[in-house]
């Protein structure tokens, strides 16, 4: 059985069909080709799949192509605006600091991230620590990590000031 | 050392592969989607010692699945590490059999057009099992005669019959031991342990492989070794290595575990040669962790000090659990005594070494590849040895540590090379100020319910296998430099960078050395058809071994390039100099005395392309005869609750000496990471197993194998780095390794920080709460 869905991915509609129990991360990798959603397990143990639903940061490996039907949903990709040749303040940030190494952890590091300066501006260590728990970063031992995004949200409150 | 007279070294640039890999557009293995591309799962065995009485594929084949087992993959033996020249490789592998040596070993594979559909192929194959004895402890495995592990393999290409599971054994003496223990005043020995870590690169080991119309293959797998990959599979498979294109492709994390070429590469490569479509394979998690593992060790050392602290005496005894197969244990003996030897000055010592089939995962090299290992149990055992001759710990290191102008011989005893830096006291001295060293409690007179601890320990690891004479080890890259017509530069290089920064180093050294900016310097893709022989990133070799190399390409390509502007701008070779002009955002070659009299690199470049000159090029291989020793000192604070046995770390030290450091931000990066995974393996990180079943305990799930994450580390204002004021005389422009180096001593700092806290050494890893707890309550002070 196959289900006609919408999927709302970084600004864009996709009118696809899906299986009832299809997961999201194949969906956005293997019918979107959204590369940037990474696998690291499958089972929900490494956030390497994190995309951001309807403002929040959660597993595409845990959820159901069909339960994210409608609602936003922004991968790395869709970070910046397509055309925008700048990089979002927490990407530049990721670079500057030397949070990315094998960079696999990146994408779903820098969703989850996101989601979390999004709601608290100015995170502390233990916010921004409690924020990536789920995702696990084997290479750099979080520490760069942490000063990234605590330096992409300095980025962001200044940018917003302008 | 000095870096002001360095453009670029020593300063932060953007990676260059930075964007790619924040915007999702970092192409990985698992990431390659082909037309036409079936989907591959592997048969694993159930059981940990078993035989196959029988396969029946006829439902997997009536679902349209292309099927592969035993029968149909070459049965020629091998090693899946090709670092060790072949007079030193043991070969028992093949692509499949039917003797399974673990859970987990593969014995078959099915592919087909989806994942689901080869999922339900491979659950519908049938096998009939012949159960064996399985062996999951030295003890079991050595008290074994008959239904051996491995019954017969090869060295190089000599049979080798096994005895009582042994799969090869080691030896090393100097000086004359006995005398030597006389001699000594104090003795200390001891039985250490070290678990067997999981990798836990993030990307599962992966791989896809596409048949060529003229018969050959290209692949992109999860590797550190594009060569020794295309040269392995090119003799199994017996296809032309013109043929067997392997395209450098970034692995989300290796650690160690792509040095050796994964068994997931030569199984999609037999399906995609059996069906004639492209293949693609990515393990599953489960998959994964049942695939490879750190070494894990368990030694006795003894080390016999004079009064004053001088080492006269040492005899470590050695037991390796390979498990299932020998990915190079003959070398990780070798270098479990080198990295002993080369920490301390031992004028007697004496090594015995036996490494021992049983029936779990493969062990192979994890990031320090022994050293972590044994520095444990050596570094513990200065402290003791301190301890009883009432010396300083930091002392008794200054002492008897392999310093400037010794030999040494880390990687072994075949690799000998000579020190000419060394930043050992600096480290030491500058990491015990930043901590507070003098005012470390005392152990004996701490009590309450949180107790404080300090504990210190060094290590080093080789920067890469190169010596005078060569070992067992190969060593060497080829690189590939050229200068474009619009004065930008392209490396071409199959040397690859896990994340640290390496090709970035090697850009660094091109534009220091060319006097071009940074940006003007491009990593070419890479494959083996385009590139020579590059042993592989390991070994700390990125930077000192494998930048060297390229720098030393480079030098001969501006010789072609000066040789061009020597005729534009009339003046002798001798006479130029170049340096970047940031303004023109170019470099400039300029007669020196006479800045007038110049000329920029695309012009010189262009001018000869147009008078038919040819391009400044050059290419070459390029072996370092030395691998210095790259220094770490970790000096760390814990606090530790003598209610819950829970440890806390909080403050971390870290000093390196790696000579010239090139990326300054990219080199801390490797401390954070070495000390995380380090601190992991002291407190928390081990793959135990079911006995009875053979099965992993955690049962493939990362929740249940334990790691740190980051509530467990520091805060960054409390994780401090630092490097040493050293220069490297035989390294590219002053540079040596780090890599490895960042883990090694981890584990012994945090258990001697623990002893700091509790008065009680703790000789086996993992240290866990529980068995703090108990130690604790029993009153030892040493367990
Ligand atoms: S792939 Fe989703 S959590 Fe690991
Ligand atoms: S950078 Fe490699 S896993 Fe995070």
């Amino acid at each position: 059985m196959r289900i006609p869905i919408v999927l709302k991915v970084n600004g864009k509609e996709h009118s696809i069909e899906v299986k009832p129990n299809e997961i999201l991360l194949n969906v956005l990798r293997d019918k979107l080709h959204l590369i940037g959603v990474k696998y690291g397990c499958g089972i929900g143990e490494c956030g390497a799949c994190t995309v951001i639903l309807n403002g929040r940061a959660i597993l595409s490996c845990q959820t159901l192509a069909v339960s994210a039907a409608g609602r936003e949903i922004t991968t790395i990709e869709g970070l910046v605006p397509e055309g925008n040749k700048e990089l979002h303040p927490l990407q530049e940030a990721f670079i500057e600091e030397g949070a990315v190494q094998c960079g696999f952890c990146t994408p779903g590091m820098i969703l989850s991230a996101k989601a979390l300066v999004d709601k608290n501006p100015d995170p502390s260590n233990s916010a921004i620590k409690e924020a990536i728990r789920g995702n696990l970063c084997r290479c750099t031992g979080y520490i760069n990590i942490i000063k990234a995004i605590k330096t992409g949200a300095e980025k962001i409150r200044e940018r917003s000031k302008r | 050392m000095s870096n002001k007279k360095y453009h670029f070294l020593g300063k932060d640039f953007p990676r260059k592969d930075g964007i790619a890999r924040v915007t999702g557009r970092e192409v990985y293995p698992s990431d390659i989607y082909l037309t036409g591309m079936l989907h591959g799962r592997i048969l694993r065995s159930p059981y940990p010692h078993a035989r196959i009485k029988s396969i029946d594929f006829s439902e997997a084949l009536s679902l349209g699945a292309v099927c592969l087992s035993f029968k149909n993959t070459p049965q020629k033996h091998f090693n899946l590490r090709q670092v060790s020249v072949p007079r030193a490789t043991y070969k028992d592998w093949q692509v499949l059999t039917d003797h399974m040596r673990q859970v987990g070993d593969p014995f078959g594979a099915v592919a087909a057009e989806t994942e689901e559909l080869a999922a339900r192929a491979a659950g519908a194959v049938k096998v009939e099992w012949e159960m064996l004895p399985s062996y999951m402890t030295i003890e079991q495995a050595l008290a074994a005669r008959k239904d051996l592990i491995h019954e017969k393999v090869y060295l190089e290409d000599r049979e080798i019959t096994i005895k009582s599971n042994i799969a090869c054994t080691r030896e090393v003496a100097e000086g004359d031991v006995d005398k030597g223990f006389k001699e000594a005043d104090v003795i200390v020995e001891n039985e250490f342990s070290t678990p067997r870590v999981y990798h836990c690169q993030l990307e599962p080991r992966s791989c896809v492989c596409r048949p060529e119309p003229d018969g050959g293959i290209t692949l992109w797998p999860t590797t550190q070794a594009l060569h020794n990959t295309r040269i392995l599979i090119g003799d199994i498979f017996d296809i032309p290595l013109n043929k067997l294109n392997v395209v450098r492709i970034t692995g989300g994390g290796h650690f160690g575990s792509g040095i050796h070429t994964n068994p997931v590469v030569l199984i999609t490569v037999a399906l995609a040669l059996k069906s004639g479509k492209p293949v693609r394979i990515v393990q599953s998690r489960e998959e994964d962790m049942y695939d490879h593992c750190r070494y894990p060790s368990r030694y006795t050392l003894k080390i016999g000090a004079k009064k004053d602290g001088t080492l006269v005496a040492g005899e470590m005894k050695a037991s390796v659990d390979i498990g299932s197969h020998h990915i190079q244990a003959l070398s990780y003996l070798g270098v479990l005594a080198g990295w002993w030897h080369s920490l301390y000055r031992m004028p007697n010592l004496k090594y015995e070494g036996v490494a021992v089939y049983t029936n779990k995962v493969p062990t192979c090299a994890m990031q320090g590849y022994g050293a972590p290992q044994v520095t444990f149990g050596v570094e513990t055992t200065m402290n003791m040895l301190a301890e009883r001759l009432g010396i300083d710990p930091i002392e008794i290191r200054i002492k008897n540590y392999v310093g400037l102008g010794e030999i040494f011989w880390g990687q072994g005893p075949t690799v000998r090379s000579l020190i000419h830096s060394d930043g050992v006291k600096e480290l030491l001295h500058r990491g015990a100020e930043l901590i507070g060293w003098k005012d470390r409690p005392d152990p004996k007179t701490q009590t309450g319910r949180f107790r404080k601890g300090i504990g210190m320990a060094r290590g080093f690891h080789t920067s890469g296998t190169g010596a005078p004479v060569p070992g067992e080890v190969k060593d060497f890259t080829t690189a590939q430099v050229k200068v474009n017509e619009d004065g930008s530069i392209d490396i071409l290089t199959a040397l690859m960078d896990h994340g640290g920064g390496t090709l970035d180093a090697a850009a660094k050294l091109v534009a220091e050395e060319f006097g071009v900016p940074f940006e003007k310097v491009g990593i070419s893709p890479a494959d083996t058809r385009s590139t020579g022989y590059d042993v592989c990133t390991h070994a700390t070799r990125g930077v000192y071994c494998g930048g060297g190399a390229v720098l030393e390409v480079a030098r001969e390509a501006k010789k072609v390039l000066l040789e061009y502007a020597s005729r534009i701008l009339d003046a002798p070779v001798g006479s130029l100099k170049t340096k970047p002009d940031f303004k023109l955002g170019q470099g400039i070659i300029y007669v020196e005395g006479m800045p007038e009299k110049h000329i920029t690199l695309a012009k010189a470049a262009q001018t000869a392309m147009n008078k038919d000159w040819g391009t400044a090029i050059a290419a070459g291989s390029i072996r370092k005869v030395n691998c210095p020793p790259a220094y770490t000192t970790y000096f760390v604070e814990v606090e530790v609750d003598m209610q819950t046995g829970r440890v806390e770390i909080k403050r971390v030290a870290a000093g390196s000496d790696a000579g010239v450091v090139i990326n300054p931000t990219l080199a801390r990066g490797q401390l954070h990471g070495g000390f995380y995974r380090g601190a992991g393996y002291a407190l928390v990180e081990d793959t135990q197993y079911d006995e009875k079943t053979g099965n992993l305990r955690c049962k493939g799930l990362l929740t249940n194998y334990k790691m740190l994450g980051p509530e467990d580390l520091p805060d960054p204002e409390d994780f401090q780095v630092f490097f040493a004021d050293t220069y490297e005389p035989t390294g590219p422009m002053g540079a040596k390794g780090i890599g490895e180096a960042a883990l090694n001593p981890v584990p012994a700092a945090i258990a001697l920080a623990i002893q700091n806290a509790t008065g009680i050494y703790f000789t086996r890893l993992p240290i866990l709460p529980e068995t703090i707890l108990k130690a604790v309550k029993e009153g030892r002070d040493h367990v």
